[in-house]
């Protein structure tokens, strides 16, 4: 433990310092913008080049089909609604627990004339390929199914869901952003033709991310200018972000395995020391399908900011789950999309561990969380009748 | 979200809480569509506040808030209590940001809930305000 403990890496991870140094050179000598025929913009190219063949590389795909973008959210956008612009309108089938960049998007196609199916989830937040399989109508044109939750951290069986929109020929995409660098990813294997993925929740910088597109899936572009990344995506390119992100997917491709490896261990370390010292406790998500370092809890009678605060006055960053905005606290959607009663829904906190944790975290954490979530519960009303 | 001083002292060592055995007066108040609840217990002498309790669940600023409004109303008359503003809570804890001023109002609306209840019974009203909201 440093002095502070940082368990919130499902919203963003500290840039490596191998990315850092990466990034450096391309904010200064190497400044110059790709589209550029002089020396400057083939330096620039060069960087954006050899991070794009850092990636494909990892992702075992070709050059051209990697398309860099401002963060997950501009490649989810890209991804729909360049899918669904080729027909104008259609029918989507999604899930209710996706990311707000997918939700959002799929309800501004819906009032642009398209259909939009939300598949229910089960109780860890699991969608059923035969629910997928069902749903399909004969002018759905895209299936959108993330890869895991970032909330409750819970894997989908993407790969039974792929089989099913190959089987249809629907184009298949999914929002690999918690997932990309931290669990493998068989894009062929999985029947995957769109994959969402981005830098800075893997040690990389904020503001890039990237689109797979697999050849031959019909999109159009929904940014228009220049004639960057093959006309589907205009706008000049974050060079020194793409060259560090490039960077940040070389080490990860190094160190994924032993790392899910570690912080599975450390996160049920966590939640079985938690378990042992809490009572009225619950765990959410999937019990083993769930990202390695995600462990989201609820605890009854307490809401769920009061931990996130007092836990950040002894130095510990965690996340609530329910959202307090002007004073309305709204449970996660997530949470009740997964069934979870409402009295333990607003007392959910998220705890995500990443490359910045210990043992000693944990130990600090298993010191501090208990006593504090008994000194909440102590001046409660619903805990003492 | 940057909270006082005063609101996070009061919140890591929260003064007055828990229940209170026969209270001479108790009120209780919930924000609409926050969940957040504060249930205060007086005990008076004399027409001032001798003693108080409170029990809340909510976030941080709410049990803060909770915890400063039962120093506010040690030793003010019942009288006094039963104007006590938003203002006056959220002073106490050395303001609140906006997004958070819900947890003054819960508070100042429980104890002139708990005030009431308490003049209530005085003038042989029945029943308690414990249920009611402002």
């Amino acid at each position: 433990m440093n002095g502070r403990v940082y368990l919130d890496h499902n919203a963003s991870t500290p840039v490596h310092p191998e990315v850092v140094a990466a990034m450096l050179p391309y904010f200064g000598e190497r400044f110059g913008n790709p589209s550029s025929v002089h020396s400057f913009g083939r330096e620039a190219r060069e960087g954006v080049e050899i991070a794009r063949e850092q990636i494909t590389n990892f992702l075992r795909v070709s050059k051209d089909e990697v398309v860099f973008t401002s963060g997950g959210t501009e490649s989810d956008n890209l991804a729909i609604k360049g899918v669904a612009g080729v027909r104008g309108a259609g029918h989507i089938i999604t899930s209710p627990i996706e990311h707000h960049a997918v939700l959002r998007t799929c309800q501004v196609l819906e009032t642009q004339g398209s259909a939009v199916t939300y598949l229910p989830v089960d109780g860890d937040g699991l969608v059923n390929p035969d629910d997928v399989r069902r749903a399909i109508r004969p002018d759905t044109i895209l299936i959108t199914i993330m890869h895991a939750n970032s909330e409750v951290g819970t894997i989908q069986p993407v790969d039974a869901i792929g089989a099913v929109a190959r089987e249809r020929g629907i184009p298949f995409h999914v929002d690999g952003v918690q997932t990309f660098g931290k669990v493998p990813i068989d894009l062929d294997g999985f029947g995957i033709d769109l994959l969402s993925f981005s830098s800075h929740k893997i040690y990389g910088p904020k503001g890039v991310a990237g689109l797979y597109i697999r050849k031959g899936t019909k999109m159009v572009s929904v940014q228009h200018g220049g004639e960057h990344e093959r006309r589907r995506r205009a706008g000049t390119e974050n060079v020194p972000g793409i060259v560090g992100f490039g960077k940040a997917v070389e080490l990860r491709a190094r160190e994924m395995e032993a790392e899910a490896t570690r912080l599975t261990a450390l996160r049920n370390r966590l939640w079985n020391g938690i378990s042992a010292r809490v009572a009225d406790v619950r765990l959410n998500g999937h019990p083993t399908r769930r990202l390695p370092g995600t462990l989201n809890l609820c605890f009854r009678h307490v809401e769920s900011e009061s931990i996130v605060l007092g836990l950040d006055l002894k130095g510990v960053a965690v996340s609530a789950g329910s959202a307090c905005t002007s004073g309305n606290v709204e449970p996660s959607y997530v949470l009740v999309a997964m069934g979870v009663p409402l009295d333990w829904a607003m007392g959910s906190v998220r705890a995500t561990l990443g490359r910045l944790s210990t043992d000693a975290d944990i130990d600090y954490v298993l010191e501090v969380l208990p006593p504090l979530v008994e000194r909440i519960r102590s001046v409660s009303p619903a805990a003492v009748s | 979200m940057n909270y006082s001083e005063t609101l996070i002292d009061h919140f890591r060592n929260p003064r007055n809480a828990g229940i209170m055995r026969d209270p001479d007066g108790i009120g209780e108040e919930t924000f609409d569509g926050c969940g957040d609840l504060a249930r205060f217990y007086l005990k008076v002498v004399d027409g001032r506040v001798a003693d108080v309790r409170f029990q809340t669940y909510g976030c941080g600023p709410t049990i803060a808030a909770s915890s400063a409004g039962t120093e506010l109303a040690t030793g003010r008359s019942v009288s006094d209590l039963l104007t006590l503003s938003e203002r006056d809570v959220a002073a106490a804890v050395d303001g609140l940001p906006a997004e958070r001023l819900h947890a003054a109002q819960v508070v100042a609306g429980a104890i002139r809930a708990a005030a009431r209840d308490y003049v209530a019974r005085r003038t042989g009203a029945r029943g308690t305000e414990a249920k009611q909201h402002v």
